[in-house]
């Protein structure tokens, strides 16, 4: 039977966790006092570069060489925590920051350190007002011990904190359309380069990471590198929270190694597919993954694995679709998802998600030809590799191998025609609204 | 428009009709909101990023961002109203036309929609007294303007699916009874769901396991 | 600004070289690569990438590149014909015409339209898209000027970042997200502000389009006509779009050295002034008080005739607008034909009431003023701004006198980085920009001056103390020496210590430097062509005749017989006084486009050539000689002025020989010095600076005598006022009245007036003054007052403001009121019953 190994989420229903107080009688700041007495930045650099970790935002980067970009030298830097968890099936961040605030604001604080940053900010999604407040709670808690501010602890060290919560857009967790929306514009994401590790926030070298990531630099700075890397395989080092949901008897966060056996998350830890039914697809790293089949579920559950399968670890986000789902219907979700909430910047984008919808709408009220699906799966093509950032390619990704893996299906659907034919879901609202425009 | 509307509208624009940034001594903003964005403006580096602070502001002052509202933001932070409407409209949770002061997001992504998102959306739509088709797009408030209710995307709590967030608070899994159920509470002004409130909810793994003897071995000095 | 050097590149198989740092769509070009872009325009700063058009492959990077973007390295090798390269482009516009109408034949963009072309050039051909597009009310007003068409829109947010990066009115915004977005404006309100019409030219489809110029031709039946708009000093280079003989549109023609590529919109749309029904096309001789036609050769007989009796007793007033073949010869023929000294082109700047004492004079001090402050080596040029680290903005606000100059200075304090500071009487539309600003006392720029080059360390002139002194400080402290231009305009008093302060800043021989944005457009021409008082052509020495005033108060004494007036409305230009004054002429002749009140007591009226009409030369502001070349022919009976002036003379006795255009400018080669040997062919398209050309050594710089030497003239400083400057001081004295300036609004003009697209732009009399006066002297925003000082009254509409500087209060002028007679003065403010 497989069990959870709980790093971060060591002692998370522990009563009053998230206040300093418990945090602290728990160890908590020992990390942070050791960083300010005990080490230099490029030491720590070096400690959270060598312990492997990798970003859990998404793009499963190494966190320690990200760091190291930074220009080194007396400028205003940056430093940018990533709570705008959006993706699809993703809520790790949510219960990390709701639990155990500290944490995050202690790792924070010593990479913020780390990078030479005397702001941070954590860009935390609207929608998480409840955990928004309890992090302003611990923040503020947190200037009051004298963790954060002007010479921390007594050292020269600052570190401001500031909580930004968002409005409402899954394109702000792009860590460039992020800045932008921090700098109080829409939030439209950047052309790269330049990298926000040299130009960024305000046009100052800024660190942006998520929230599991700085969760973890506590753990790794008391404990070293080397026990970091005890956890995990070779190049997907430590532990992750993983969350598991759609048909599962039991969805929630789940800390495990990297590396076990999906099966073991899916099966064993989640429960499963409720009423006995089987397993048909699976979205590894939230929706923007592409979806792997019941025959994958063998493989270790690791960055390495899941690119070799030609999907993502992604967010570490597990969405499971049972038997009794349509996979054409899961297909038309994920892409009007993707259609809602492209920022409309760059054209295949913008226009390829909104196409994708009005195509898969009529492939469902049966309203579509065979013909149609290679213009769908063309459609996914054309935009892969041809946007701004990757949001475009987010629903390309997962709707192409759903087309691929699954086209009889869909032919099904055509086939079966009208009968199973849905409310029509096009935007027609959003568009009409501009009709009113300047008529009186 | 007919062309005689055209001519009618092109005729009545007059150049003091253009939104410039206003002067602050021409608008009175009430205080509270004043404060809040002045306060906003003066936690960051650079004053535009009190943008979406002050927007919140703006929405919890008027119920959503009106004109009227927009137009004191950008007096008080020197910036034209056009550029404020242009973050309003870019955000899903600004809203730009009058809705329900009480509000409903329900969220009809894949996980919630694999478990009954969409008869929790009706659900909600039907005891609200809410168009279901606009909910879906856009949202839609109840006829007695109470409430207002809107089809979401992932709001990320899929781990309590079918969920939603009712006045910024998460609740699930619920069922069409709980929705019945939270729409009588929020009319009556009692206390939503007490027993599906996600922020009582326990880890999914159930209760602390036997630490990991790697970590059990730096609880001595080890950190949280 | 340093260099790039070249790097060598290879593009589709052909070498190509560009400067380091160059982008990609650009480099390719030398090679004869074309790549489609959309959203790429450099004009409206750092490419933003979101078309995704210009997409190619470059070698070692596996995802293709955006060439908008991707700058040039040495040894990079670029394809954009692979098969790759293809299927994105096609990719691209099938995506962009997803939601596009297909609307091409009822299109104004039809045949010049970017999308139709690159949709031939690089899309697939055939369409795979059968699900309906998205539907928007179509056309609808954004101003009255523009018609936006959302349906047809790209979503390419040029126009957007222009309103938002260059003119920095952010009125236009991007709304709503995703598929939905569209441009927009705040709860639908008109877009007014004075450079929108770019967004048409600046629109890669038909969704922007020129309300004047919708369905009024075709691009086939058109034709192109290269000149430069007189319309203001900024001289932007245009086209015109001439259809069936008359001018249909205007288009900027680009020219980084004047205007970045940008009109305003007086320049765009003024054009129409030309075709007015009001226009006068044939010469008109007043008999029994009546004008009546006549030919020209009674007109010119009448007006020699007139002429002849008042001989020295002339004045010549030339207007700005005049080219300086025009002004050339109406000064010939006061001095020459006539006799007389009387010839002026500027309605302030003129000698100081100090010295006038009856009309004469220290003229020789004020020449050599104006030869100081025209050294080549003093002079900066509009491209200077860009490489400048500071900039003065003094006594004048771009926004009216010179505006595309705003829009250069915005851009490199943007994009460049550098310190603008703004010293001001009235608040200028680059407050916001500049790190700092001072408002000092209304027509107190002289006295600021002489503050700041105290501040400055210029010699001959101390610190100022109190106020004065802490502003003067500041604003210096922006300014870096060596490396600053100073923008001011035509200000009273005399320019003596606006030198002291170029001198103090010019730390070497280059950088820094001096732009006038004179009064009139072609002000500095003029200057140089002899039409001033105290100086002939070439500024050479002349017997000091009457300035503006002078003359005004020789037409009440008798002193002045009869006026010779060119393309000037006095009462608009020079004020009421001078317009009544002309009353008592014995004769005036006037040439002139409309009737104003210069054809009012005219004896004789010429009908004056549209800009459009002239072949001749202009002079910019920052001394690039520039062409104006005939785009239609004209109305009528109208006839080239050059040539009506040449026979004028003749017929008074000085035969000047000149059969042309390019005769009239030999001549004044001739005379001017530093004009020498010009001709229009070196003037070219793009016009030559004169300090650029070998003759600019013949500038007579050993005749700047006092204040070319030192710049020293501590009389002229004026002391009123002296320690109350400062926008925090105080509000005004107690005693009831406002410090009066007046300021020429951009749109206070005859174009405005002219034009039926700009009517709806003239401004109404308004009253600005500082919210603690407004309390003090109980009016509100919107009041109707009447503001009135000696014997003048002028109504307007109050207006509060917060940047006016308390005790000052502003009128506009050129709006043909008394407002200009009461700049300066301390006047009454009581409210009038408002009239509806
Ligand atoms: C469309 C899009 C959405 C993203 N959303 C998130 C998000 O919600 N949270 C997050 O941490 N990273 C998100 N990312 C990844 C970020 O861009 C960035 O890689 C990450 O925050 C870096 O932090 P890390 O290195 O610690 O993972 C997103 C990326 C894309 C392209
Ligand atoms: S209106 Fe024209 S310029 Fe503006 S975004 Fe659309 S296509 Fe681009
Ligand atoms: S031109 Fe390069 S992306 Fe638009």
């Amino acid at each position: 039977m497989a069990s959870e190994t709980r790093v971060l989420f060591r002692h998370v229903d522990e009563p009053g966790l998230a206040s300093i107080e418990t945090y602290r009688r728990l160890g908590g700041y020992r990390s942070l006092e050791r960083t300010l007495k005990e080490l230099e930045p490029d030491e720590l650099l070096t400690t959270l570069e060598e312990s492997g970790l990798r970003g859990r935002g998404g793009a499963g980067f190494s966190m320690g060489k990200k760091a190291s970009f930074l220009p080194r030298g007396d400028m205003d830097k940056f430093l940018c925590c990533n709570a705008d968890e959006s993706e699809p099936g993703t809520f790790k961040d949510r219960e990390l920051m709701q639990k155990n605030p500290h944490q995050l604001i202690e790792g924070i604080a010593i990479a913020a350190i780390a990078a030479g940053a005397g702001w941070a900010f954590i860009f935390i999604r609207g929608e998480y007002a409840e955990m928004g407040d309890v992090l302003d709670r611990a923040v503020e808690e947190a200037y009051g011990a004298g963790y954060l501010g002007e010479g921390i602890l007594g050292s020269a060290c600052r570190v401001e904190v500031v909580v930004h919560r968002g409005a409402g857009a899954y394109i702000c967790g792009e860590e460039t359309a992020l800045l932008d929306s921090l700098e109080g514009k829409r939030g439209n994401p950047r052309l790269k380069p330049p990298f926000p590790a040299i130009q960024g926030l305000y046009g100052g070298p800024t660190l942006i990471n998520n929230v599991e990531t700085l969760s973890n630099v506590p753990h790794i700075v008391a404990n070293g590198a080397d026990w970091f890397k005890g956890f995990g395989t070779e190049q997907s080092p430590g532990t992750k929270v993983v969350s598991v949901s759609g048909c599962v008897e039991r969805p929630g966060n789940y800390e495990v190694e990297l590396g076990i056996p999906s099966r073991e998350l899916i099966y064993e830890l989640a429960g499963g597919p409720p009423g006995g039914r089987e397993v048909k697809a699976w979205f590894p790293g939230g929706s923007s993954a592409p979806v792997l089949t019941a025959a994958e579920l063998d493989l270790p559950y690791s960055f390495e694995a899941m690119a070799d399968a030609g999907s993502m670890l992604g967010s570490g986000a597990i969405i499971v679709a049972d038997e009794s789902v349509s996979i054409p219907q899961l297909a038309l979700r994920t892409a009007r998802f993707y259609h809602h909430e492209s920022c409309g910047k760059c054209t295949p984008c913008r226009e390829g998600t909104n196409w994708t919808v009005k195509m898969l709408e009529r492939v469902i009220s049966g309203e579509a030809t065979p013909m149609d699906l290679d213009i769908v799966a063309s459609v996914q093509d054309n935009i892969i590799g041809n946007c701004l950032c990757v949001l475009g390619d987010s629903m390309a990704m997962p709707v192409g191998s759903m087309v691929k893996k699954f086209r009889d299906e869909f032919e099904a659907a055509i086939e079966a025609g009208k009968a199973s034919a849905p409310r029509p879901l096009d935007e027609s609202a959003a568009d009409t609204r501009p009709v009113a425009l300047g008529v009186s | 428009m007919t062309a005689g509307e055209r001519r009618r509208l092109v005729g009545s624009m007059r150049p003091e009709d253009a939104e410039r940034v206003p002067e602050l001594h021409e608008v009175d903003v009430p205080d509270d909101l004043r404060e809040r964005i002045q306060s906003a403006m003066s936690k960051y580096p650079q004053l535009r990023s009190a943008a979406i602070p002050a927007l919140w502001a703006v929405q919890r002052h008027y119920g959503w961002c009106t004109p009227e509202g927009m137009r004191q933001a950008a007096a008080v932070m020197g910036v034209t109203p056009a550029y404020l409407e242009s973050i309003a409209t870019f955000y899903d949770l600004f809203r730009t036309t009058p809705v329900g002061h009480r509000q409903v997001l329900v969220c009809h992504n894949i996980s919630c929609w694999m478990r009954g998102a969409d008869d929790l959306l009706r659900a909600f739509c039907e005891a609200a007294g809410a168009d279901p088709h606009a909910a879906d797009h856009g949202g839609a408030t109840s006829e007695d303007g109470e409430i207002f209710v809107k089809g979401f995307e992932c709001l990320g709590g899929c781990d309590v699916a079918p969920m939603a967030s009712i006045d910024e608070r998460y609740y699930g899994p619920l069922s069409p009874d709980d929705a019945r159920a939270a729409v009588e509470q929020l009319r009556s002004g009692a206390e939503v769901l007490p027993d599906r409130a996600l922020g009582k909810r326990q880890a999914a793994g159930g209760p602390e396991p036997e630490p990991d003897p790697r970590v059990a071995a730096t609880e001595a000095g080890g950190s949280g | 600004m340093a260099a790039r050097e070249d790097v060598t590149l290879v593009v589709d198989g052909v070498e190509v070289t560009a400067p380091e740092g160059m982008m990609l769509v650009d480099a390719a070009k030398h090679g004869d690569v074309e790549i489609p872009v959309f959203c790429y325009e450099p004009k409206l700063g750092q490419p933003v990438g979101a078309c995704r058009m210009c997409l190619v492959e470059v070698e070692g990077i596996p995802k293709l590149q955006t060439a908008c973007s991707t700058p040039v390295r040495d040894g990079m090798v670029v394809y954009t014909q692979t098969d790759q390269v293809k299927e994105a482009q096609n990719a691209v516009v099938e995506f962009l015409l997803v939601n596009h109408p297909l609307d091409c034949p009822v299109c104004d963009k039809g045949g010049e339209c970017p999308l139709q072309d690159i949709s031939m050039g690089w899309g697939p051909g055939r369409s795979r898209m059968i699900d309906p597009k998205r539907h928007f009310q179509k056309p609808i007003p954004l101003s009255p000027l523009i018609k936006i068409d959302r349906e047809r829109c790209i979503l390419c947010y040029r126009c957007v970042r222009f309103s938002q990066e260059v003119a920095e009115d952010e009125q236009l915004q991007l709304l709503e997200r995703s598929a939905s977005s569209y441009v927009g404006t705040f709860d639908d309100r008109p877009y007014i502000a004075p450079f929108h019409g770019n967004i048409i030219e600046l629109c890669p489809v038909g969704a922007l389009t020129s309300d004047a110029y919708r369905f009024r031709a075709r691009p086939w039946d058109i034709e192109d006509s290269g000149t430069v708009c007189t319309l203001c000093p900024s001289q932007c280079n245009i086209k015109l779009t001439v259809r069936n003989e008359r001018a249909e549109r205007v288009l900027a023609r680009d020219n980084s050295a004047v205007d970045d590529g940008w009109l305003c919109d007086k320049g765009r749309f003024g054009y129409q002034m030309i075709a007015s029904p009001d226009r006068i096309t044939e010469p008109l001789v007043r008999s029994g008080g009546e004008l009546h036609p006549a030919s020209w050769e009674e007109a010119l007989e009448a007006a020699a005739a007139g002429l002849r009796a008042a001989g020295a007793r002339t004045a010549g007033i030339v207007g700005g607008q005049s080219s300086n073949e025009e002004g050339y010869l109406v000064q010939r023929i006061l001095r020459r034909a006539l006799g007389s000294p009387h010839v002026e082109s500027r309605a302030t700047g003129g000698l100081p009431a100090s010295q006038r004492a009856g009309g004469q004079g220290d003229g020789g001090a004020l020449r050599q003023d104006l030869i100081a402050l025209s050294l080549p080596e003093l002079g900066a040029s509009v491209r200077d701004l860009d490489g400048a680290e500071s900039i003065l903005v003094l006594g004048t606000d771009p926004i009216h006198s010179m505006p595309i100059l705003d829009l250069r200075i915005r851009k490199v304090v943007r994009r460049n980085g550098a310190r603008l500071a703004v010293a001001t009487d009235h608040p200028s539309a680059l407050d916001g920009g500049a790190e700092e600003t001072a408002r000092y006392e209304p027509g107190f720029a002289g006295g600021f001056l002489a503050a700041l080059a105290g501040e400055l360390g210029a010699d001959g002139y101390e610190r100022a103390d109190g106020e004065l002194g802490a502003d003067a400080e500041r604003i210096a402290g922006v300014l870096k020496p060596g490396s600053t231009v100073i923008v001011c305009g035509d200000f009273e008093g005399p320019p003596s210590s606006l030198l002291a302060c170029a001198r103090a800043l010019r730390a070497e021989e280059d950088g820094a430097g001096l732009i006038e944005a004179p009064d009139g457009a072609n002000g500095r021409g003029l200057r140089e062509v002899g039409c001033l008082p105290v100086a002939g052509t070439g500024l050479s020495s002349v017997d000091q005749g009457l300035d503006a005033s002078g003359i005004g108060g020789g037409l009440a004494d008798g002193g002045i017989e009869a006026a010779l007036l060119l393309n000037v409305d006095p009462v608009r230009d020079f004020g009421a006084a001078l317009g009544d004054s002309l009353g008592n002429a014995e004769f005036v002749v006037a040439a002139s486009m409309f009737e104003n009140s210069s054809t009012r007591h005219a004896d004789v009226v010429l009908p004056a050539e549209a800009y459009a009409e002239k072949e001749g030369t202009v002079t910019h502001p920052d001394g690039r000689l520039q062409r104006l070349r005939q785009g239609i022919p004209h109305p009528g009976r109208v006839r080239p002025m050059w040539e009506v002036l040449a026979e004028l003379s003749a017929l008074l006795g000085d035969e000047t020989g000149i059969d042309s255009a390019p005769e009239a400018l030999a001549a004044i080669a001739d005379e001017v010095p530093f004009y020498a040997g010009i001709t229009p062919e070196e003037i070219g398209g793009l016009g030559v600076r004169w300090q650029d050309r070998e003759a600019a050594s013949r500038f007579p710089r050993d005749e700047t005598g006092a204040a070319g030497t030192h710049g020293a003239r501590p009389q002229d400083v004026p002391t009123r006022g002296v320690g109350t400057l400062s926008l925090t001081s105080p509000a005004a004295p107690d005693d009831a009245g406002l410090l009066l300036g007046t300021y020429r609004d951009l749109w206070a003009a005859e174009a405005t007036e002219k034009s039926r697209a700009l009517r709806f732009l003239l401004p109404r009399q308004t009253l600005e003054l500082a919210p603690a006066d407004a309390e003090r002297l109980e009016v509100e925003g919107g009041d109707e007052v009447e503001v009135r000082s000696n014997g003048s009254v002028v109504r307007a509409r109050a207006a509060v403001r917060e940047r006016i500087r308390p005790g000052s209060g502003f009128l506009i002028e050129g709006l043909g009121d008394a407002a200009r007679a009461l700049r300066g003065e301390l006047a009454d403010v009581v409210k009038a019953e408002a009239s509806e």
